[in-house]
This record gives structure tokens, C-alpha cells and sequence, in this order.
């Protein structure tokens, strides 16, 4: 055991100790006054009364909450006193008691006024802010129930762009801001949920978004960088309902999802036609047809096209079989929330269900969220809560809906029919003998402490604990499943994983205004976060009997058995500080720094320095401005600083040793040394890559980035326009350096590279009409990123291809694709990232001849063949003719949402868009519904090759398509009953019903364009739209 | 907040590995140090290396030649088509694995001095990492001349460039005194250690690499002439340290039988002074070994059977990828009473034990004589436990009778590998070149296969004897070296 390590147990002691000196030691004195009884009603400019709104006597303990009426009483006050109200939303409202018994308040909503935004570390209102800031309003995105949150942001925030590729139970989404920065390490922001940050946003399955009350994605230097290390990527800040003041509320909220796919199944349903073109296809290849009449080698008969067209009965319409009937989702939820004038509280449960497209494919989840806010003292509050999430995924995804109709499901003798020994894609044989199950379990405990040490002086200090665990049980059954097969007989896995995260922040809040126009705000604090992730697996093969899947590992063939484990740790101590100061409401200045220490950057750059600045006027405060009566906010912000990325995980920066076995004078022995095999190489993968060398100077990659913002209001704050221009350059991007032979290694970890992403955002919102009957809003969003590879190191150290051509250096980036065994997407100077890079084609060849003056040669140059262009006029076509054929970063998005609202009606649409990203859909020319307009001498097209089995297809610009699409996102309409009060115990009831992805305008020819950020479409089935129906009830 | 802030400095932010092993929790123990010489022989056991050393020791003379469909890489090395060795992929793997070897031996070297343990015990693991380090730049010096030089671990980035050795001295001392060392520091054990080398590899590889510098100096290789000590010198060296290992000890010696010699059930014969430590109860290519199914064509698929020699007894053997084919011409050359034909290259397969029925001979059905001495015939499917040899006693006993010329002592010894081969003495009274030149030509037959027969070219100078490399009409510059590859010069800045 290593002493050094336990050396450093005691910090997180420390930590807490720290923590909890910041329990006061003083005592309030109560204070009693002889004096007068003052009552009256609070409302809303409605005339609504305000239940639960708190009136303070200023200065004094005294307070009192309105009832259910609005009404309040306060007894034995001062005749001089002043009162405040406050209620959540509301402006607070200060009056002076001037010998007055009855006092009515009408409170206005500081929604439109005095937004009070989140930001890293404390509040700030929205009309002081000077970085680059969008709140997204929860009650937008709550129609459609989702696992996770941050696949309902999609279109809902300039500069954020949210890619729901997958459709599948229970799926995460991929979030970026301002385009991606990174090559190696996470492009995801930063996700914080009420001061805990937890991680890479994309799967917030923990947090049940009907519990989130506000939604800030922090979005340039000024804002991000305060996260220091990890706020390269942009942060979004998550705050849950917490202090719902008020009498006691109940509410259950429930959703019922029916999935539909939007557009057909591209299916062979008339076999006759299928047999034909397959025939059609091997004699091309100069194969015997298939279908044919014969039993083939595999002993599958294959009818005639003749036998097809008459007698033939079997034409398995496999979706019906491998599809849900009605596939539903269901999402609970019921929250109970409480306000006693010391004690707050809030519980809420969900319960989720999520049954996907394929049969037994399904995600459930049950969450649990309590929190409790006490004021122990009047200056001092504990806040403690609790997150449960227990969640279950049952995966039987990706069934073969596109079996060949001919195949039935069962042979006569009940055993399901193989097409050969080696068919793995039986959809009924894989459900019922495969397993793949994932238990998940997370518990997040956050304790907070407030103590308002001074008017002006605000400690808080909050300890946070994650506590993730997953367990997987995998059995891939033998003769099914090719894993199963090739074990062989049977392959069975344990996996577990746990993870733990502990935070422990404590900061101070000083706040204060100097002779009434000097306003100064100074956060200062610390953090201190120790991750530890745990991991192990089990496989055994080799099972005599498989009844019992991986439920007796130990019954697998001993010598085949696997064990795995792994284990890292890091941590991260960082001290913070921000200095607001405005000057006479006109000008404001912020400035952040945040120092970051890692145990993942190397010994000689173990601390980072992340600082920002910004300043901003309120043009719209000055006189000149005023006099025009024009605008109600005119504010230009400017901001530039510098955040990190960590990019890299544990451990990179020592060396490491590697184990063998050695077969040393008679015994196999375990060797142990300089350089282990970091990976495989060369054709067949059979050569080592060796690393292992320790880089010291190793450390996070920076991004710089300036931002313009204006944010401008008109006609009395209904109409707002808020425009930012962002320059973001990220430097020291992590890579792997080639290293000379002699070394004895191959690779090493360096931080080289350049990335640049520079945009525009504009959001325009507004309140069109605004009646007591109506109410008509809309908002529209639009976002540009354009990116660019400015720097990928040395040519040699880092292996960079030259372009023949243009002399443009690049290298592949993403997966070799089966399908035209090659890359599809480089990273080159000067290019955006991840572009496309193949042959380019023009059309089909129609002759030999026509092919043979092409340049090309062989098969390549029959009539009927994709006729690739010979670029560099070397009258050969080869790979110095292959260039940058398309771009998978998309022009702009922009979206578009719609309210209105009639009486008690309302309803609201909201339209999505991406244009101007290609898309390879490698489905072209597979899909069925395109193979009958292939090539034929009879049919000289040029727009699909001729059918052929044998073809090694290249990767050009045919495959390519343009992925634009205008989707219809959400339509959705709703009604609200007015309940009488008192008469019932219900308070209110809304009934609403929503369709999502109503429709899709496209060119792109497969089922759905919206991709992954590599651009390749691979089939797998149409996007779905869905249906819900969703009551709340509320108590 | 102050105490906070304090903490900030104060705190532990180094990384401890967890799973893996690193500098920082490694070299504590004998078992540790061990576990590390055992690291650096298991690197002459990659595929990358173990079988290049016939594509570069046997293939480019005249011994074997290699299939039609072999690799491009290796078809160059066959016939000396030079355009493309920069970028050799074999040439490459085998560059770079004699460095791997050789980091791993320094790695030894560094940190053993610094671990508290047995004296005894720390000087045969730093002698044994010695001799690795030698063997490694003996083979690389052989092949392409001057390379970079590595006398420490790498451990940062600077140091991963190292410039080339500044002329033949310094690489060559550097293997006579890594040798010297090894020799000083290693014991004879009185039972040879599979895969571990001792006193008297260490000897044996001194004697050679003084033939090797000799010889090369006295055949005006370029570089050589260069070199300090007179080519007599370097002569008697060899013959002094050869001498010491003929006489100085009684653990290795000659088989009497010559399929004794390559008895894959003795790995402790003593003939074998150094081997590749393969077993076949290995799980990967390199932990097992496939060498002899390099050598022996394909059949049929099924198991072949080999007579043995005089004997009427037949031994088991799979077939094989026919990578190195022996070339009929050098086939031919033999004494057609040379039992290194006979014995040592099948000419006929059995299909049973018995030996009833020939299932393929040549000149027929078999594509080529093939050499047997890689047979194992307790093979389990592709896997054997062959170990083919770095250094055996009959190399140390030419080496001595190349080096001391026509003594008694030398006759003696050759003229007992001529006679265990069935074949007479050796004429006698030759004048020492003509001695040494026939000692050369006895060792074309006797070291035949081991990935040795390239070398005697090398010093010897006679590469344009090659027929390809006349074909191919290669100047000295162009076949001299291997050139240092491509990839190397791109990357290891002291080069550019």
C-alpha cells in the first residue's frame, strides 16, 4: 500500500470542519414593541389575491403570511414602522405603516422588470448583467414529458444547439455551445444543478425537469469562466423548486406519450420485386442468382421469381413483429410543498416509464426529490435536499425490421428459422435468449448554510455528495448472437460501476451601495471537489448449459474467464472571486477570476489562472436616451476572458508501465516495465502502440473568447432584441504526438492544436397582444457558428496528410466506415471541423469508354458505376483526386415559437430549424424504395449505379445530402379550469394535449436528417411523433 | 474563508496510479527487479522482431527466398529492391523493437543500483540487462551502421531524441563494454536457465561482436577502417573471449548428435547458449512461437510426419505459411553426404508414423525442401514451443576458429562439426586467410536458417556477390546499411 496516498485522506475532513465553523456563535435577542395592529389584503394587478406572500416589519423579526384570501394580519407594531412585502415573481413593495390599521397591497410581477438570474456563485438581476447569459423559461419545454432536460432545449436558446440523434428509452442528447472546442477531450458544457456542479450536460436523468424552476445557460468568458477549468464549454445552471412559499400544495401531474414513426418504412413488401433485383444484383457480380429455385449451401431454399409471383405464401411483415403495438411512455409526477413562516418544504416523486419502438425495449425510473429550508436563526438558514434516482433499462434495440420477407419466423418444427449458421439478426430469437440490462442508482445529498453575517455580508457554505452506481447484465446467447457464438457457446458479463462526488464550496457575498451610486458586489470563496470512479467486470463463456444467462458465471468454462477492474480518482481545489461594481445604474464592470489546481494536470502546471472581464452600459439610463422615449433597455455588454477544458482523464500525466508474460526457465511469470500497449495498429490491428511516457507540462486547454452583446426593449418592454457576436479561440488542444522509433515508443500526450468558432446570435421576443382575453407572444431565435481548425501541430509529429492537391494538411477524424472501408471525416487547416473528405462523382458512367477516359479502371470503369472525377487531371483516378466534399456544421439554426392564449384556452406551436449542414446518408441507395431505380442499359440513368453485390464502394460526394430541415416540433393546446375556491378542495386543473415532430420539411432522402455532429445517417428507423395528453391537478 | 484560502496552497495535488504500474510504486523488491529483466527479454519475443530476424538474417543472401504473395515489405528485403527500405515496415518493426528492448534494459540499469535488496541477486539482474542492451545494438550496428544512442531510460520528451552514435567506436564499445560488464557481473549456473542469458552468453556475444568488427575492418566494410583497434586486435579479442567460453567452462558444449541439437523437448541442451524463450502453453503469437510453420510448406492442412534422421522413427509436425523457402541453388550446394541436408532439410513428408506412405516430396508435390530445425512435435494446433537460437555453442566454436586461424585448437573444432555432419576433415595446412574463408563456408551450411548467414556477408563484405543486388546494380552506399527508417528521421529532431 502506498503511504503517499493515504497522506491526503484528511482533506475532505478539512472540508467539512470548515464547513461547519461557519455555524454563527451569536444569539438574537428578541425584541418586543408596544404598539398597534395593522391588516389588509396583498393582490396582483389581476386583483387575484396573493396567497402566501410574506409581510416583514423592516428592521424587526415580526412577520406574517397572507391566507388563502391574500389576507394578513400583524399585531403590536410600531405606528412608525415600515412593511415589506415580497411574494416569489413579485416586485417587493415597501410601505410606511404612518399610524395606518388597514393596508391593501397590489404587487406587480418582476417577471417583465426585475428578472433575478442565476449565475455562478450568487444572483444577479437580468437588467445588471454583463456577460452573455439566456434563461430558459420551464414552462416552454413542459408538455412533453423527457428523461432528461436538456433533450427539451432543443431550439429554445441562441448559440445552444441540442441533437437528439438518438430515439431510443431513455437516450441522452448531444449540447453544445457556441460550437465544439475540443478534439480529444468533452465538448459538452458544464451542467450545475443548485450549486452542485455535476458534469457533462446530455443525460440529466437525476433531475425530474417538471421540479425546475429556472434554466440559465452561461454562455461567454464573463459568465463561464467563474467555472474556471470547466467552463470552456459553456455552463448551464439548473435550479429546482424549492422554497414553493405558501399553505400547503399538492400536485400531481400526469403524461401519457403514444409514439407513431412520421414517415413510412422503407420495406421490401412485395417480394417478387426484391428477388428480381437480387438476382438482377449477382449476376451483375457474376454470382448465381439466389432466386433461383435451389436450396442454396446453408440449406435455405430460395424461391424463383416465377415460384414468388404464383405459390409462394411467406412474406413475414417483420416490423409488425419487431414493433410495439402501441408504444407509451407515462410520466407521474406528484409534488407536496409546504411553507411555515420558519420552514420550507418540498417532495416531489416521478415516476417514468419510457417503452420504445422495439418489443421489451424499455427505460424506466423512479426519482425522489426532497428539500427542507429552515431558518434556524433569523440571520441563519439550513437548507438541506435529497435526490433518489433509481432507474432500469431493458435494451433490445436495433431488431431486424428489415428481414427478408421470405424467411418465415418459426420452422415447421417450432425451432426459429436461420438463413445459416452464422444469423445473427433473428429479432424473436435475440429477444427471448438475449439479455442486456442496466440497473442504475444515484443519490445526490446537497447541505447548505446561509448566514447573513451583516446587512451587506452573506456567508454560504454548501457540502454536496453524488453517489452513482450501474450494474449490467449481459448474455449473448450461443447460435443467436454473434458475440455468443464465437465465444463460444454463450458469452455472459457482469459489469458495476460506482462513482462518488463530493463538493464542498464556501463563499462570501459582500454587497453594498456607496453614496447611492456606487454599487459593489464582492464574491469570494473556495471549492474544493474529489472524484472517485469504480469499476469491474466479469465475463465467462463457454456455458454447457445456457438456461441460466449470466446468473452462474461460474458454470462458463473456467479458462475462458475474464476479470477486469479500474479505478481512478481526481481532484480539484479552486479559489473564486468576482468583483461586480456599477456605477449609477449606468455603467457596470465585472471581473472574475477563478485559480484551479487539478490532479490532472501535470506537476509543472498544476494551478491555472482563468480570469474574465466585462463592462456594459445602460445606454437607455442616460438623458439623451431617455428624451427619445424610444427604449426601454438600450445596453451594450463586452466581455472577453479565459476559460479551460480538462480534456484529459486521470492519470496521463505519469508514466506507466505495462505487464507481460514471460516464459522464464520453465514458469510463466508476469514481466513489468517501461511502456504499455496503448492501443493497435497496422493492417489487421496486430501491431502495439506504445505509451506510457509521463508529461509533466501537461495541462487543460484554453479557450479565449470576446464577446459584443446589445440588448435592446421597446414599446414598454414588449418587444426585446438581445444580439451578441462571439470570437471564441481554443489553444493547447490535447492531442497525441508521434514520437521517433529510437524512444521505444510510439505516442505521447501534448497539449498542440488550434480550434476557432466565431457566431452570431440574435433572439427577438414579444408580447404581441396582451387583453384580458388575450394574450399573443412569440419569440424567435437564430444562431450562427462558423468554426475552423486553425492549428494541428508539426506535419511529422503529429502525422498529418498533405493534400496532393492543395497542399492542405489534415487528419482523419471519427470511425472508418465498413461501407466505403475509409474515413468520412477529416480535420484539416483552415477547414471547419470534421468535414467530409472523398471522391467527387459526376453522375453515372454510360459506357466503357466513357469510364476508361474518366481515369478509371477495372470494374471501376463499366457502364453503370459511380463515374468519380479525376480532380488533379493526372488522367488516374486515386486518392490524390480525393477532396473536402461537404461539411456536416450546419449554416444557422433558428426557431420559432407561438402563444396564445383565449380565456381559458391556450395553445402554442413551435417550429425548429437547421439548415445548411450535409448529411451522408449511407442508406442511398440500400434502401428499398431506391433500388428500383437503378442503372440498366434500359434505363440510363444518372442518378443510381446499377445493382451489383461486389462493388467496393468509395466514399464520394453521392452519398452526400443536404440535411436542412424546418421541423414542426411541438403543437400544442391546453385548457385551464377556474375553480370556484373554498367550495372545492381542487384549486386548479389544466388539461393540455401536445404532438411533437408534427411534421418534418426536408430534401434529405432518409428517414431524418438530425444526425450525429459526424454527419452520418445510418438508417436505423424514422423519428418518431408523439402524442401526449397531460393533466395537473393542483390542491 | 482566510483558513480556506490557506488551503488552497497547502494542499496535496499529486496523482497516484491506481491499477497500473509506474516509477512511482515499481523497484521496491528483488521480485519487482526481476519482473523488469524478464520485461526486457520479453521484448526479442514480439512478432515485430522475432520474425523479422530471418527476413533480414536469412532471406536478403542466398539461403532463402519467400512466396509470391508474401508481404511487399518483405519481397523488397528477398530482392534487394532498395527504393522502398526508408519506409520498410519489417525494417521499421525491427528498428524499433531493438529500441524497445534496449529502453527496457536501461530502465534496469537506472533503477536497480537504488533497490535494497541481495547484492548477488543485483548483480545478475544489472548483467543480465547488460548483455540485453548489447544484443540489442550488436543487432542494430549489423544492419544499418550508425544509430541513435540511447545509455539511459527515456523518461521525458527530450529526451526521445538522440542523435546518431558518431562513428563505428561508439556504438561498438559501448556493446564490448556492455558485454565486459555483463561477463564480470553474471554467473555460470550450473543447470542453464531457460531465457535467461549468463556468463558465458555474455562471453559468447563479446567473441562475436569482435568477429563481427574484425572481420568488417579487415574487409574494408565502410565505417570500420575508422575504428581504433587494428582488425589483429579485434581478432585475438575474439578469440580470447570464444577461447574462454570453449574451455572456461563445462555447462555448454557439442552435441554429439545433430538432431540433438534442435531437440525442442531439451531447452537446456548444450548447445544453447541463448534462445527465444517460447513456450506453447502461451496465449499470443510471441508467448508461443510459429517459426517452424514459417519454414515448412502447406500440405495439406492436417498433421505431416518427419523421419528422423537415420532412425526409423517418424515425429508429428502441422504444416505450414511457407514464408522462408529454401532456394534450390543453395539447396543444391550441399555435400550431397552433408547431414545438415539429410537430417536438417525434409525433402519427403510422411502421412503416418510409420513412415508407410509419403504424402509429399520433392522435387513433386512438395514446393520445396524445407529446413526442419524448428520442429516441435508436441505442437498443439499453430502453437510450439520452439525456441529458436540467438546463440549456440558450434557458432562460439567457428567464432573461435575464424578468429585464431588455422591452430590445432581451431581445426580441432571445425572438424568436429564436419564429422558430427557425416562429413571429413577440413584439408589441412591452409594459410590463415584460406582457413578463415573455409571456415566461412562451414558455417553457411552449419548456421543455415538461424538468421545468421547474412551477417558473414555483411563482414565479409561480399554483399555484391548477391545475385539480386547485381541485378539490381546497387552501388556500396545503397546496400551497405539498412537505411535508419524514414519515420525515425521525420520524428527524432537531433536527426533533422
Amino acid at each position: 500500500m502506498n503511504n503517499k496516498r493515504r497522506k491526503r485522506q484528511p482533506f475532505g475532513l478539512y472540508c467539512l470542519m470548515l464547513f461547519l465553523f461557519l455555524l454563527p456563535t451569536g444569539t438574537v435577542v428578541a425584541q418586543v414593541h408596544d404598539g398597534i395592529s395593522v391588516s389588509g389584503q396583498v393582490t396582483d394587478t389581476q386583483g387575484e389575491p396573493l396567497t402566501g406572500a410574506v409581510v416583514k416589519v423592516k428592521g424587526q423579526p415580526t412577520s406574517a403570511v397572507t391566507d388563502v384570501d391574500g389576507k394578513y394580519v400583524l399585531r403590536n407594531i410600531a405606528n412608525t414602522a415600515t412593511l415589506e412585502f415580497s411574494y416569489v415573481g413579485m416586485i417587493k413593495v415597501e410601505i410606511s405603516v404612518e399610524g395606518r390599521t388597514a393596508i391593501d397591497v397590489i404587487m406587480e410581477s418582476s417577471l417583465v422588470l426585475e428578472e433575478i438570474v442565476v449565475v455562478g456563485y450568487g444572483t444577479v438581476r437580468k437588467s445588471d448583467l454583463t456577460g452573455s447569459v439566456v434563461s430558459v423559461k420551464p414552462e416552454a419545454i413542459r408538455n412533453v414529458p423527457s428523461n432528461s432536460v436538456e433533450r427539451l432545449l432543443q431550439g429554445r436558446a441562441a448559440g445552444l444547439q441540442v441533437i437528439n440523434s438518438s430515439q431510443d428509452p431513455g437516450a441522452g442528447a448531444t449540447i453544445r455551445i457556441r460550437g465544439g472546442s475540443s478534439l480529444r477531450g468533452s465538448n459538452a458544457p458544464l451542467v450545475v444543478v443548485d450549486g452542485f456542479p455535476l458534469g457533462d450536460a446530455g443525460d440529466l436523468k437525476q433531475i425530474n425537469p417538471a421540479d425546475i424552476v429556472s434554466l440559465e445557460i452561461l454562455k461567454d468568458a464573463s459568465a463561464s469562466a467563474i467555472y474556471g477549468s470547466r467552463g470552456a464549454n459553456g455552463v448551464i445552471l439548473i435550479t429546482t423548486k424549492k422554497a414553493g412559499k405558501g399553505t400547503t400544495t399538492v400536485q400531481i401531474k400526469q403524461q401519457t406519450t403514444i409514439s407513431e414513426f412520421s414517415s413510412a418504412l422503407s420495406l421490401w413488401r412485395d417480394p417478387v420485386l426484391m428477388a428480381q433485383l437480387n438476382n438482377e444484383g449477382r449476376i451483375n457480380s457474376g454470382f448465381e442468382p439466389l432466386y433461383v429455385g435451389k436450396t442454396n449451401s446453408a440449406g435455405v431454399y430460395y424461391p424463383s421469381v416465377e415460384e414468388l409471383q404464383s405459390t409462394w405464401t411467406t412474406n413475414t411483415r417483420w416490423d409488425d413483429i419487431v414493433f410495439r403495438d402501441i408504444p407509451a411512455l407515462n410520466n407521474t409526477t406528484i409534488s407536496v410543498s409546504s411553507a411555515t413562516d420558519r420552514t420550507v418544504f418540498n417532495l416531489s416523486g416521478n415516476y417514468y416509464t419510457d417503452n420504445g419502438m422495439y418489443i421489451e425495449d424499455s427505460y424506466s425510473k423512479l426519482g425522489l426529490n426532497v428539500n427542507v429550508e429552515h431558518e434556524v436563526f433569523k440571520n441563519f438558514k439550513v437548507r438541506v435536499s435529497e435526490v433518489l434516482y433509481k432507474g432500469n433499462r431493458n435494451a433490445n434495440g436495433g431488431l431486424a425490421y428489415w428481414r427478408n420477407p421470405i424467411y418465415p419466423v418459426y420452422n415447421a418444427d417450432g425451432t426459429y428459422f436461420l438463413s445459416s449458421n452464422n444469423d445473427f439478426s433473428h429479432p424473436i430469437a435475440l429477444t427471448e435468449h438475449q439479455t442486456n440490462k442496466t440497473a442504475m442508482f444515484d443519490n445526490l445529498t446537497s447541505v447548505a448554510l446561509e448566514w447573513q453575517v451583516l446587512p451587506e455580508l452573506k456567508l454560504t457554505s454548501q457540502l454536496n455528495y453524488k453517489y452513482g452506481k450501474s450494474t449490467q447484465d449481459v448474455y449473448q446467447p450461443d447460435k443467436y448472437s454473434e458475440g455468443g457464438t464465437f465465444a463460444p457457446k454463450g458469452r455472459a458479463v457482469i459489469d458495476n460501476w460506482e462513482g462518488q462526488n463530493l463538493v464542498s464550496e464556501t463563499y462570501g457575498n459582500f454587497h453594498k451601495l456607496f453614496a447611492d451610486r456606487h454599487d459593489v458586489n464582492i464574491m469570494l470563496g473556495y471549492s474544493y471537489e474529489y472524484y472517485t470512479s469504480r469499476g469491474s467486470a466479469l465475463v465467462a463463456k463457454e456455458f454447457v448449459n445456457e438456461a441460466l444467462g449470466n446468473e452462474n458465471m461460474a458454470s462458463g468454462n473456467p479458462e475462458k474467464n475474464e476479470v477486469s477492474n479500474g479505478f481512478t480518482e481526481s481532484q480539484l481545489v479552486s479559489g473564486i472571486s468576482r468583483f461586480n461594481y456599477t456605477f449609477d445604474n449606468k455603467y457596470l464592470f465585472t471581473f472574475t477570476a477563478r485559480a484551479d489546481g487539478s490532479s490532472k494536470f501535470g506537476k509543472n502546471n498544476q494551478w491555472a489562472l482563468f480570469p474574465s472581464g466585462a463592462v456594459s452600459w445602460k445606454i437607455h439610463e442616460e438623458a439623451f436616451i431617455k428624451g427619445l422615449n424610444i427604449f426601454d433597455e438600450f445596453k451594450v455588454r463586452f466581455s472577453y476572458g479565459i476559460s479551460g477544458n480538462q480534456g484529459i482523464s486521470a492519470y496521463q500525466t505519469l508514466s506507466r508501465y505495462g505487464t507481460e508474460k514471460y516464459y522464464n526457465d520453465g514458469n510463466w511469470v508476469t514481466t513489468i516495465g517501461p511502456g504499455y500497449v496503448s492501443g493497435w495498429t497496422g493492417p489487421g490491428w496486430i501491431y502495439r502502440v506504445w505509451s506510457g511516457i509521463p508529461n509533466p507540462d501537461l495541462k487543460w486547454e484554453t479557450t479565449a473568447q470576446a464577446d459584443l452583446g446589445v440588448d435592446l426593449a421597446f414599446f414598454n418592454r414588449r418587444l426585446n432584441i438581445t444580439f451578441d457576436y462571439y470570437d471564441k479561440q481554443t489553444s493547447d488542444l490535447l492531442r497525441e504526438r508521434n514520437l521517433a522509433l529510437s524512444s521505444g515508443y510510439d505516442k505521447m500526450w501534448v497539449n498542440d492544436g488550434e480550434i476557432q468558432n466565431r457566431g452570431i446570435e440574435l433572439t427577438v421576443s414579444g408580447t404581441i397582444v396582451s387583453t384580458n382575453d388575450w394574450d399573443v407572444s412569440g419569440s424567435l431565435i437564430f444562431s450562427q457558428n462558423r468554426n475552423k481548425v486553425i492549428d494541428l501541430g508539426n506535419t511529422l509529429e503529429s502525422g498529418l496528410i498533405t493534400d496532393q492537391r492543395t497542399g492542405m494538411l489534415f487528419e482523419y477524424s471519427g470511425n472508418s466506415l465498413e461501407q466505403y472501408r475509409s474515413y468520412t471525416n477529416i480535420l484539416a487547416i483552415g477547414q471547419p471541423v470534421n468535414v467530409f473528405y472523398g471522391y467527387k462523382t459526376g453522375g453515372i458512367i454510360q459506357t466503357l469508354q466513357e469510364g476508361l477516359d474518366a481515369g478509371l479502371t477495372g470494374d471501376y470503369a463499366q457502364a453503370g458505376e459511380y463515374k468519380y472525377l479525376d480532380l488533379n487531371g493526372d488522367t488516374v483516378v486515386d486518392e490524390n483526386d480525393m477532396t473536402v466534399i461537404g461539411d456536416p456544421n450546419p449554416d444557422f439554426m433558428a426557431s420559432l415559437a407561438l402563444n396564445v392564449r383565449w380565456k381559458n384556452f391556450d395553445a402554442g406551436i413551435f417550429l425548429n430549424a437547421v439548415v445548411g449542414n450535409d448529411v451522408v446518408n449511407t442508406q442511398a441507395f440500400s434502401q428499398p424504395g431506391n433500388q428500383p431505380f437503378r442503372w440498366t442499359p434500359d434505363n440510363p440513368t444518372n442518378d443510381y449505379p446499377r445493382l451489383r453485390e461486389n462493388r467496393q464502394t468509395m466514399f464520394s460526394d453521392w452519398w452526400i445530402e443536404d440535411g436542412s430541415f424546418l421541423r414542426i416540433q411541438e403543437l400544442n393546446i391546453g385548457y385551464t379550469f377556474n375553480l370556484p375556491k373554498e367550495k372545492v378542495f381542487l384549486s386548479a386543473i389544466r388539461l393540455y394535449a401536445n404532438a411533437s415532430n408534427l411534421y418534418t420539411f426536408t430534401k434529405f432522402s432518409g428517414y431524418d436528417p438530425e444526425v450525429s455532429l459526424l454527419g452520418i445517417y445510418s438508417g436505423g428507423y424514422p423519428r418518431l411523433r408523439k402524442w401526449t395528453f397531460g393533466i395537473d391537478i393542483t390542491f | 474563508m482566510l483558513a480556506g484560502i490557506l488551503f488552497l496552497c497547502s494542499c496535496n495535488l499529486d496523482e497516484y496510479p491506481y491499477g497500473f504500474y509506474s516509477e512511482e510504486n515499481f523497484y521496491k523488491t528483488a521480485t519487482d527487479a526481476e519482473a523488469a529483466v524478464n520485461y526486457a527479454y520479453g521484448a526479442l519475443n514480439f512478432i515485430e522482431y522475432s520474425r523479422t530476424i530471418f527476413f533480414i538474417g536469412d532471406m536478403p543472401s542466398e539461403l532463402i527466398t519467400t512466396k509470391s504473395d508474401a508481404t511487399v515489405d518483405n519481397q523488397d528485403l528477398n530482392t534487394w529492391k532498395v527504393a522502398n527500405f526508408k519506409t520498410n515496415a519489417t525494417l521499421e518493426h525491427f528498428f524499433k523493437y531493438a529500441f524497445v528492448g534496449i529502453n527496457r534494459a536501461n530502465a534496469v540499469i537506472k533503477n536497480i543500483p537504488n533497490c535494497d535488496f541481495d547484492q548477488s541477486l543485483k548483480d545478475q539482474f544489472l548483467g543480465e540487462a547488460y548483455f540485453l542492451r548489447a544484443w540489442n545494438y550488436f543487432n542494430l550496428a549489423r544492419n544499418f551502421g550508425l544509430v541513435p544512442m540511447h545509455y539511459s531510460v527515456v523518461e521525458t520528451l527530450e529526451q526521445t531524441s538522440s542523435p546518431l552514435a558518431a562513428d563505428m567506436d561508439e556504438i561498438w564499445n559501448l556493446i564490448f563494454s556492455d558485454c565486459r560488464m555483463a561477463a564480470s557481473l553474471l554467473p555460470v549456473y550450473p543447470q542453464p536457465r531457460i531465457g535467461r542469458a549468463d556468463k558465458v552468453a555474455a562471453q559468447s556475444l563479446l567473441a562475436k561482436a569482435y568477429l563481427y568488427t574484425a572481420s568488417a575492418k579487415a574487409h574494408n566494410v565502410p565505417l570500420y577502417g575508422n575504428m581504433t583497434l587494428s582488425a589483429a586486435q579485434m581478432y585475438d579479442s575474439a578469440a580470447y573471449y570464444a577461447g574462454t567460453v570453449i574451455t572456461g567452462q563445462n555447462v555448454y558444449g557439442f552435441e554429439n548428435n545433430l538432431l540433438d541439437i534442435y531437440d525442442v523437448a531439451n531447452p537446456r541442451g548444450r548447445e544453447k547458449i541463448f534462445l527465444m524463450s517460447m513456450d506453447r502453453s502461451g496465449a499470443s503469437e510471441g508467448e508461443y512461437s510459429k517459426i517452424s510453420k514459417m519454414f515448412i510448406p502447406y500440405i495439406s492442412g492436417s498433421t505431416i510426419y518427419l523421419k528422423q534422421g537415420d532412425a526409423n522413427t517418424y515425429i508429428p509436425s502441422h504444416d505450414g505459411y511457407a514464408e522462408y523457402r529454401t532456394e534450390i541453388a543453395f539447396y543444391n550446394s550441399f555435400d550431397a553426404a552433408d547431414k545438415r541436408k539429410t537430417h536438417l532439410i525434409a525433402d519427403k513428408v510422411f502421412s503416418n508414423s510409420s513412415g508407410t506412405t509419403i504424402s509429399a516430396q520433392y522435387p513433386g508435390s512438395l514446393p520445396y525442401p524445407f529446413c526442419r530445425k524448428y520442429i516441435d512435435p508436441q505442437f498443439v494446433g499453430d502453437k510450439t514451443s520452439t525456441r529458436p537460437f540467438l546463440i549456440r555453442f558450434s557458432d562460439v566454436a567457428l567464432v573461435y576458429a575464424e578468429a585464431a586461424g588455422p591452430t590445432a585448437e581451431a581445426y580441432a573444432l571445425v572438424n568436429y562439426i564436419r564429422n558430427r555432419a557425416g562429413l571429413g576433415d577440413m584439408m589441412p595446412g591452409l594459410g590463415i586467410d584460406a582457413f578463415r574463408d573455409a571456415v566461412y563456408n562451414e558455417r553457411t551450411f552449419e548456421m543455415a536458417f538461424e538468421g545468421d548467414r547474412m551477417y558473414d556477408i555483411r563482414r565479409w563484405n561480399r554483399i555484391n556477390e548477391i545475385q539480386e543486388v547485381i541485378d539490381e546494380g546497387l552501388t556500396e552506399a545503397q546496400y551497405t546499411f539498412y537505411p535508419i527508417p524514414q519515420a525515425e528521421v521525420n520524428l527524432n529532431g537531433s536527426l533533422r
